[in-house]
């Protein structure tokens, strides 16, 4: 069982009270019911000894000692029981007036004859005792019936002058007031016993009772006994000069008193301090334990993702200072959240693309606005549904598959990816989509995020687009093939005049002739200029790592044999070129116009330099091709690379106006981008830049 | 070798083309064996009825009526009687998928024909001389 501190501190300070209090307890208890027996010990052989003295210190005994020597008896004796008859039972009479009704008094002789007799008590019908010669001896204690008795007896005068016995029969007064007249010599509460030393009858002075056990009677010291199925311990004590025993008692449930009322006082008291430690202990810990118990509650609502109010500061000590800091910390946690929710949320509703998440079975946990609109679905008609409805039936099984396969596996084919694939709408129409999907473990599970993008549209406009650039290639077929036939026959026939007819031509039709010549063929070169331009549109690049040095050697070479014979010198230097990836034989063709144009505008100069140069800027590599020739003027230079834009008229410098058109277009299809810089008559130089790797 | 047979099929739609084409083996004296065909049709009509001795080599444009010059390719090329003709493809197209097809349906060469006349009238000459008189055909 998970307690807590709230429960488990006031449990341990209670147990530990009723610890010491149970441990206070019992070693007062017994110390106490040690004392009291040690007392009782004390006690009891006192008790007997009073007892006994006052049993020995009986005038009976002395009385008829005295009588035994009394004249009038021995004078009745003396003579034969003839005389003094009266006289002898009025001594005798003296002494059962004198002392208690219960006895009786008679004369016998030393047979037992019964002389006289005086007094009440007649039980006797002999001498029950040995006649003491000096003094009066006592008998043993008699009973009959529930009566006690006992005899003293004396010899009175001598056989040879007539004697005789006296006896004195005593009855003991059993009855409660005896009982407890004796006990209360004693204190009370100690029981008194009277009996023979060698057994029966004993009595407690009210009843006949049992007669102690032997240990009883024979230990010098007291002990532990049982009569009437109560425990007690007693005391025994001979009484000198007669054959009776007392034994003084106490049970033990008198002697256990004190320990017991002990107990009984200390108790509720030991109870009363374990209940308000209890209760101290309780307060006091609600009073550490509240405020923690408030944090507690706070930083668990907060784990559960539903925090709720602020812990109230209720102290200014550590755990008020616990409870602020706590506070400020959910604050600051809260506010980031919130923060980041606003975000996400923002996010995720301006978001044109549906966003949505799911869960490892593929349950929908997110829905966007923008998926509302793409799918048609509002929120809580997908929440908690799976994914499968979002696309066509025959999708359903390699959807689920891919699933379980990343779950388990965490290897999938559309993970971490961009796909496209066919989504299914409310209504049921099925529609073209791009998928980017991550996977993302969550909570023991995985949460699935997919960005959905509608692309009928883009679809749409690729196939326009595929269908346009189906119908330029025809357009540029039928150009390439029809324009240049009639050229042809142009040039071909005007040729064909030239030289057939040559005779009949006067000069002026010659020239004429000459002008069709030359621009047929340049018509020519610009339609060859414009197919390749618009088929660098379409043509797929290679991708290779090109040494842009040889190939500027190579390009570099070539024209200094076509042009060389042409022209003045020129010269080209070539730096050591950083190497670029790319479509080799559409990077020539970059290199080949730029120099072909620097040649170009530097024909006719003297000291004609061109130099080729690369650096590194970036993530990309810049070349350059530099000039001293013609220049531009800096305030058209973007019209440089656009197709059919010149600069100089073509009677300066010819060109059709699509060599640097053409370089723009591959440096771009590459990844980089071209520029100029020139003054008029100061040289150009101009710029294109490819990106390292492979591209 | 056979005088009055036919060395040079030209198939050409252009009148023009093929006044220019004519002219420019007729300076080279190789002018006399020249069968015309205006179209592809009529190029496989030529081979579907003579059936020796065959032509030296076939000029052939791509761009035809009825029949189009890769069609004439391909139909000679499957044909074992007609595959052996060495078949020159003379042609104003210089879109590289027609040159690539012309090539793997057996093209043995591919001419784009220039705008200038004299490049134009050399090329045609050279094709002519090369396949007539240096190009050594199997017996």
């Amino acid at each position: 069982m998970n307690w807590s501190i709230a429960r488990k501190l006031p449990l341990f300070v209670t147990i530990l009270l009723l610890a010491v209090a149970i441990a206070q307890l019992s070693v007062g208890y017994f110390s106490v019911r040690k004392a009291s027996r040690a007392l009782a010990d004390k006690r009891l052989p006192l008790a007997t000894s009073v007892l006994a003295d006052l049993l020995v210190s009986s005038q009976a005994r002395t009385r008829l000692t005295a009588l035994a020597r009394d004249s009038a008896i021995l004078a009745f004796l003396g003579t034969g029981r003839q005389r003094g008859r009266d006289a002898a039972l009025a001594a005798m009479r003296r002494i059962t007036n004198d002392t208690a009704l219960n006895n009786g008094l008679e004369l016998r002789d030393f047979s037992g004859k019964l002389l006289l007799r005086t007094g009440r008590f007649t039980i006797a019908d002999s001498v029950l005792v040995s006649p003491g010669r000096d003094t009066a001896r006592i008998g043993r204690l008699m009973r009959q019936d529930t009566t006690v008795y006992f005899a003293i007896a004396a010899a009175a005068g001598s056989d040879e002058r007539g004697g005789g016995i006296v006896q004195q029969v005593a009855r003991l007064q059993l009855n409660e007031r005896t009982r407890r007249s004796l006990t209360g010599l004693a204190g009370g509460d100690v029981g008194l016993l009277l009996g023979n030393a060698d057994g029966d009858p004993w009595t407690d002075f009210a009843a006949i009772v049992p007669a102690p056990p032997e240990e009883v009677r024979t230990s010098p010291t007291p002990v532990r006994y049982t009569r009437g199925g109560e425990p007690r311990r007693a005391s025994a004590k001979a009484v000198p000069g007669t054959p009776w025993m007392v034994v003084a008692e106490l049970p033990k449930r008198v002697i256990a008193e004190p320990a017991r009322a002990y107990l009984l006082n200390m108790a509720p008291i030991a109870a009363l301090i374990i209940v308000v430690g209890a209760l101290a202990a309780w307060w006091g810990s609600r009073w550490l334990t509240i405020p923690l118990k408030d944090v507690t509650t706070a930083a668990e609502a907060i784990a559960a993702g539903t925090p709720g109010p602020s812990v109230p500061v209720r102290r200014d000590d550590e755990l008020g200072r616990l409870a602020r800091s706590f506070n400020t910390m959910a604050e600051k946690v809260a506010r980031s959240l919130q923060t980041k929710e606003t975000m996400l949320r923002g996010v995720t509703e301006t978001a044109h693309d549906a966003i949505i998440a799911a869960d490892g079975e593929g349950i929908i946990q997110f829905w966007n606005p923008g998926a509302a609109r793409i799918f048609g679905y509002t929120v809580d008609e997908v929440l908690g549904k799976p994914l499968t409805m979002l696309m066509p039936q025959r999708f359903h099984e390699a959807h689920l598959a891919g699933i379980r396969r990343y779950v388990e596996t965490l290897e999938g084919r559309v993970v971490g990816k961009t796909v496209e694939l066919e989504g299914r709408r409310k209504d049921g129409t099925e529609f073209p989509i791009e998928l980017s999907l991550g996977a993302a473990p969550v909570d023991g599970g995985m949460s699935f995020t997919g960005v959905i993008r509608d692309i009928t549209e883009r679809k749409r406009i690729a196939e326009a687009l595929q269908a346009t650039n189906a119908e330029l290639e025809s357009f540029s077929y039928s150009v390439s093939h029809d324009l240049r036939a009639p050229l042809r026959a142009i040039h071909g026939f005007a040729r064909i005049l030239l030289e057939d007819h040559n005779a009949k031509l006067d000069p002026e039709a010659q020239r004429l002739l000459g002008v069709i010549d030359q621009n047929t063929r340049r018509m020519g070169r610009l339609i060859d200029d414009l197919l390749s331009f618009s088929r660098l549109g379409r043509q797929d690049l290679t991708d290779a790592r090109v040494d842009m040095t040889e190939l500027t050697r190579l390009v570099a070479d070539e024209i200094r044999r076509t042009e060389g014979e042409r022209n003045g010198h020129v010269e080209i230097t070539i730096e050591s070129l950083s190497p670029a990836h790319g479509d080799r034989a559409l990077l020539r063709q970059v290199i080949s116009n730029l120099l072909q144009n620097a040649v170009k505008f530097t024909r006719g100069r003297p000291n004609a330099r061109i130099e080729v140069g690369s650096r590194p800027d970036g993530k990309q590599t810049v070349y350059y091709v530099k000039d001293n020739g013609a220049g531009f003027d800096a305030r058209y230079s973007d019209k440089l690379f656009g197709v059919f834009q010149r600069l100089h008229s073509t009677e300066e410098f010819e060109g059709t106006g699509v060599g640097l058109a053409i370089v723009k277009r591959i440096v771009q299809r590459h990844g980089g981008r071209v520029w100029a810089e020139g003054k008029v008559n100061e040289g150009a130089t101009f710029f294109f830049s490819l990106p390292y790797g492979e591209n | 070798m056979p005088s009055n047979g036919v060395e040079i099929l030209l198939v050409e739609d252009n009148a023009n083309d093929a006044e220019l084409t004519l002219r420019a083996l007729k300076q080279r004296n190789l002018a006399n064996q020249v069968f015309l065909c205006r179209d592809g049709a009529e190029a496989m009509d030529f081979f579907a009825r003579r059936t020796s001795p065959v032509p030296k080599v076939v000029l052939l444009d791509l761009k035809l009526p009825k029949v189009d010059g890769l069609e004439v390719l391909r139909r000679l090329k499957e044909d074992t009687k007609t595959k052996s003709i060495p078949v020159v493809i003379l042609t104003s197209s210089r879109e590289e998928p027609d040159i690539e097809k012309a090539y793997e349906l057996g093209a043995n060469s591919y001419i784009v024909k220039p705008v200038d006349f004299e490049a134009f009238a050399r090329a045609v000459s050279d094709v002519g001389l090369y396949w007539l008189l240096l190009n050594h055909p199997p017996q």
